[in-house]
């Protein structure tokens, strides 16, 4: 099962859209920091195939500017 | 990957995250999004009353797999409607300090070495026929605890009292709660408080005596500060021997020299009486009045015995007799001005103001403990301020269960589940529950808690069963009863959960169940049972106390009378036990009902809790209007008068200090468990001994500069704390028991009330040095 | 004739600067020894000390507060004061805020910050809401909190500190965090994390309790545990 953590940055001053969007989305569970523009995101995928297609959905984001990994595990 | 490793990992995860986000972003806050909310898919929460105090708080705790990992406060708990203090949000990490004890352990060749559990099972069933055969049955014996789970002291006072047929049992709520259970049956007949917390929503004026609530039942402190800031005139009042963060609180601090507090109480009602302020409907009605003996000594030899004797006088006599007590005549003797005295009984004779009067050990701990019970009884008394709604007088519990397992099961010496050893008709019924012959139960009782220390250091006894307590650290004159439990042909078998003292001087340690590793019921202060489930497994080779017991009974033959399954003993068990307590002044909550609700309170009567006994508006038991004192052959409450008497050894010329000890808010008594938890270590780490500032300065004594303290029976070398969170007053040092490397009771002296038999630990004379 | 007097003056100048610089010599080993021995505390970000029992004892403020002020207030939940702003004040974590809004030079000074900053409240002038002082028994307030009047520094400083303490040092999922910070001249709890006044961040979200120190215990740096059996 792959869980994956990140730091999410949204497109400037679209914290809150971002936040929306980012939550609608399976698998992913947000924390949104109070006083600066970053979310973090940890996501935890029952497969593969699942994995893809958040990765997907989550580059079509438009609020989304970029995505740091800060940690990551798969079950091999 | 099972749900505890998928939120572990995900905790790492977010961990991590976290990190990153504070490294980028120094000041980063994630404000009220907290990491459970990511978590809480694998976090399931269960029921349980709290380990700790005696206000029995409900807590629900997070179970994420096998292990506890979070605490809520209960928000269905009636008690603390959700909150904790600081030793119930982190009361889970007490399950995994890592010496836990998870395997049996017997002292072979001087040294304990690990052996299977039924080895050790076999050889304390073995030494226990031995002693009973070489030196006869009360040669055996068993201490426990007020925080017993009421199954354990259930299956040990059927054993030793209904099975092997001696009354050598006894628990550590003789050194804590004894003279509120005395108070309570000489004022009442009947013990435990006839009010309940609700008694704090609805009070005008409270009184603390000798207690320092906010450290010591700091729940129940909060709700009472709720109270007074809801509504603008509540007062508090914080009438203490030293000053603490109860008296910061306070509206007053009224501070009094050590033992008056029984010619203050005494001065109130004098005050009530002259300034007619009595509440003679209710006096006339349902109160008579007694006197008993004076100069009844302190217990300090063995062998001490008293028996009290109760004459009936009347109120002529009373008013008499508390001519000696006027307000200016006990402000030379205790340091209270007569204007405060007075100040205190306006508060308590107004009759627009309800007043709830509060106390623990500062009352309890005491050589005239059951006086003073007594005699703060009276003010309610004289006043008709009992019973109702914020009208109270409160004894408060130190231990979760000392209610529910030691006074309500009965194991101390003299009792039973039902009434006492000496009655004909409490052992018939007895016999007839626990299927014994009623021959075996014995109808003399032997020795109480320090009687039994010392007849194991003389050699009467030679067998001891210490549960759920460390007497190696908390017995006063401590030096004689640890070298008695250390002699020769003394066998000391232990159940226990960490090494501590107690377990130092064990032959055979037995590893325990620790609080929600087993199911479970405790009755707090307010007589409202709670019960848990099993909550996580038991680890190791650990098993419960009552499972130990059960164990032992069947080797020792009575198979029969412990014939439970595994699988519902506790139930059963509890279904077995409430049969003694079948009456509508007694009756305790069906087993269902306990299983599902955030506890009950007894009397359980027609399914209603009784919240308020004695007062036919509440209490299905009486059976007058109005106020029924039930528990007294006539009918009424009882007053007693009550003399001064001096303390059993008060400063001199050579030990010209007080020695007081007690608890602070972070650590539970002995600290086994306390101080394994990092952040109440870290709040907390080292003892101390707390000096007036003053007295400092004239000994040369600077902030955490070690000083010398030592009375007639030993010394100690501690460091001071000065302005702290507690200041005694000149002339009187403090010190909190929680660090077993100070044995403070080394120096604190076994002189007890004669009867309730419970020791002073507030009060001996030391003297006090640079060191 | 002059020359003796000088020359025996120099050679008691030459003595003496011998005998100071002897000194010296002798002096360095000890003051390079005790600099290789010097290990610097920690550095962690400000934790108090083991076991801070100073300025316990006047607890009373939080009590005396928690009554006095209403429950509008306790519920009070503007967001302007930020955690950036706060630390922006100081130059440490504890250091005095200085004051940054315009301030009437007069005669008695201390007195007229007290009636705001005791009080709390909105002031329309400055259109915020005022903190509150945790230490109001301190009258003389100018003593210690300044007003910036330039923005120009004469020297650049190199001056650095400590983080301030990291947020969210709960033990356990929803445990109450400890007090990261000393509790001298901050003993008020009421002052800083509750009401329209306080800094957004560390608002608590349970204002209506009264008894802070029941479940916020101080934080140390006391080792863990560890069992010295005496028997």
């Amino acid at each position: 099962m792959p869980v994956f953590s990140y730091l999410a940055y949204p497109v400037r001053g679209a914290k809150e859209e971002l936040l929306n969007d980012v939550s609608a989305l399976d698998h992913c569970e947000v924390m949104p920091a109070e006083n600066e523009e970053v979310l973090i995101l940890v996501t935890d995928t029952p497969d593969e195939e699942k994995e893809k297609a958040l990765q997907k959905n989550l580059r079509k984001l438009k609020s989304l500017q970029s995505l740091g990994m800060t940690f990551g595990h798969t079950d091999e | 990957m099972n749900i505890t490793r998928r939120s572990f990992i995900k905790s790492l995860a977010l961990n991590s995250a976290v990190v990153a986000a504070a490294t980028v972003f120094p000041g980063i806050s994630f404000g009220a999004w907290k990491e459970t909310d990511i978590l809480s898919g694998g976090i399931q929460w269960k029921k349980t009353p709290c380990r700790f105090c005696g206000t029995g708080c409900g807590l629900l705790v997070g179970i994420s797999g096998d292990r506890a990992v979070a605490v809520k406060g209960d928000p269905n708990c009636t008690v603390n409607k959700g909150l904790c203090c600081v030793k119930g949000y982190h009361s889970v990490q007490i399950l995994y300090g890592k010496d836990r004890i998870k395997k049996a352990l017997v002292r072979k060749n001087d040294t304990l070495v690990e052996v299977p559990l039924k080895e050790a099972l076999d050889l304390v069933a073995e030494k226990m026929k031995e002693t009973i055969k070489s030196h006869g049955k009360d040669a055996v014996s068993i201490y426990g605890s007020g925080q017993w789970s009421i199954p354990d002291g259930y299956a040990a006072s059927k054993l030793f009292k209904g099975c092997i047929g001696t009354n050598n049992v006894e628990a550590n709520a003789r050194l804590c709660m004894a003279s509120a259970v005395t108070g309570c049956l000489t004022s009442f007949g009947l013990d435990e408080p006839m009010g309940c917390y609700e008694d704090i929503d609805n009070a005008d004026v409270f009184v603390t005596w000798g207690n320092n609530m906010a450290e010591m039942h700091p729940v129940l402190f909060s709700r009472m500060l709720a109270n007074r800031k809801s509504k603008t005139h509540v007062k508090i009042i914080d009438f203490a021997t030293r000053t603490t963060r109860s008296s910061q609180a306070a509206d007053k601090s009224i501070l009094f020299k050590p033992q008056t507090d029984l010619a203050v109480a005494n001065a109130i009602c004098y005050e009530i009486i002259r300034n007619k302020w009595v509440n003679w409907s209710f006096v006339k009605k349902h109160v008579s009045f007694h006197k008993g003996k004076t100069n009844i000594g302190y217990g300090t030899q063995d062998h001490f015995k008293f028996k009290d004797k109760a004459e009936t006088v009347d109120f002529k006599e009373y008013k008499e007799f508390l001519k000696d007590y006027t307000p200016e005549k006990v402000e030379k003797i205790s340091g209270v001005s007569a204007k405060d005295i007075k100040y205190m009984a306006s508060l308590y004779g107004d009759p627009g103001k309800k007043v709830t009067s509060f106390w623990t050990m500062g009352m309890n701990q005491h050589t005239r403990g059951t006086w003073i019970n007594n005699l703060v009884y009276n003010i309610h008394l004289l006043t008709g301020k009992i019973s109702t709604p914020g009208n109270s007088p409160f004894s408060l519990t130190g231990q979760p269960s000392a209610c529910g397992t030691v006074r309500e099961v009965g194991t101390l010496t003299h009792k039973l589940p039902h009434g006492v050893v000496m009655q004909e008709k409490a052992r018939k019924l007895a016999a007839k529950i626990w299927q014994v012959p009623v021959e075996n139960i014995d109808p003399k009782p032997t020795y109480h808690t320090v009687e039994m220390f010392r007849a194991l250091d003389r050699g009467d006894i030679r067998f001891m069963w210490i549960q759920v307590t460390n007497p190696m650290v908390t017995m006063p004159n401590l030096r004689r009863y640890r070298d008695g439990a250390k002699k020769e042909g003394r066998f000391m078998v232990v159940s226990e959960i960490y090494p501590t003292p107690t377990s130092d001087v064990a032959d055979v340690v037995l590893p325990s169940a620790l609080w929600i590793e087993r199911e479970g019921f405790f009755g707090n202060s307010e007589r409202r049972t709670q019960h848990n489930e099993q909550i996580v497994p038991t680890p190791g080779d650990t098993m419960c106390n009552t499972w130990q017991l059960i164990e032992v009974a069947r080797r020792l033959g009575f198979k029969k009378q412990f014939p439970w399954s595994r699988k519902t003993y506790i139930e059963d068990i509890w279904n077995e036990y409430i049969q003694f307590h079948d009456n509508p002044k007694h009756r305790m909550a069906p087993y269902k009902e306990l299983k599902a609700r955030s506890g009950i309170q007894w009397p359980f009567v027609n399914g209603m809790e009784t919240k308020w006994r004695y007062n036919a508006k509440y209490d299905p038991a009486c059976k007058q209007k109005d106020f029924h004192f039930y528990g007294k052959p006539d009918n009424r409450a009882w007053i007693w008068l009550r003399p001064y008497e001096l303390p059993a050894e008060s400063p001199d010329s050579e030990y010209p200090f007080w020695l007081n000890t007690g608890r602070v808010l972070e650590h539970w008594h002995t600290g086994s468990m306390t101080r394994r938890v990092p952040i109440l270590h870290k709040a907390v780490p080292e003892s101390y001994v707390e000096i007036n500032s003053d007295d400092a300065d004239r000994l040369g004594i600077t902030n955490g500069s070690k000083v010398k303290i030592s009375s007639r029976r030993g010394s100690i070398v501690m460091k001071a704390s000065i302005n702290g969170r507690g200041r005694p007053p000149r002339g009187m040092v403090f010190v909190p028991f929680f660090d077993e490397s100070y044995l403070i009771n080394e120096v604190t002296l076994d002189a007890f009330c004669p009867i309730s038999k419970q020791p002073d630990y507030k009060k001996c004379a030391v003297k006090v040095e640079r060191a | 004739m002059m020359e003796k007097p000088n020359h025996k003056e120099k050679q008691k100048v030459g003595r003496v600067f011998l005998v100071f610089a002897g000194i010296c010599l002798l002096a360095i080993p000890f003051v390079v020894l005790s600099a290789l021995n010097y290990e610097p505390k920690e550095s962690k970000a400000a934790l108090v000390e083991t076991q801070s029992q100073d300025f316990d004892q006047n607890g009373k403020s939080i009590f005396e507060n928690y009554d006095r002020i209403s429950r509008d207030y306790l519920k009070g939940t503007s967001t302007e004061r930020t955690l950036g702003e706060y630390y922006s004040r100081r130059q440490y974590v504890g250091s005095p805020p200085f004051i940054p809004h315009k301030v009437e030079e007069a005669d008695e000074a201390q007195v007229e910050c007290l009636a705001c900053h005791a009080r709390g409240g909105w002031t329309e002038e400055l259109r915020r809401n005022t903190p509150l002082t945790p230490h109001p028994e301190q009258v003389a307030c100018r003593q210690c909190h300044v007003r910036m009047t330039t923005d120009k520094l004469f020297v650049v400083n190199n001056w650095m500190s400590l983080p301030p303490p990291r947020l969210g040092r709960s033990d356990l999922p929803g445990a109450p965090p400890p007090i990261p910070h000393d509790l001298q001249m901050r003993g008020d709890c009421i002052a800083c994390h509750v009401g329209p006044g306080a800094v957004t961040t560390i608002r608590v979200e349970h204002p209506s309790r009264g008894n802070c120190r029941q479940c916020h215990v101080p934080d140390s740096y006391a080792e863990p545990f560890q069992r010295k059996p005496n028997f």
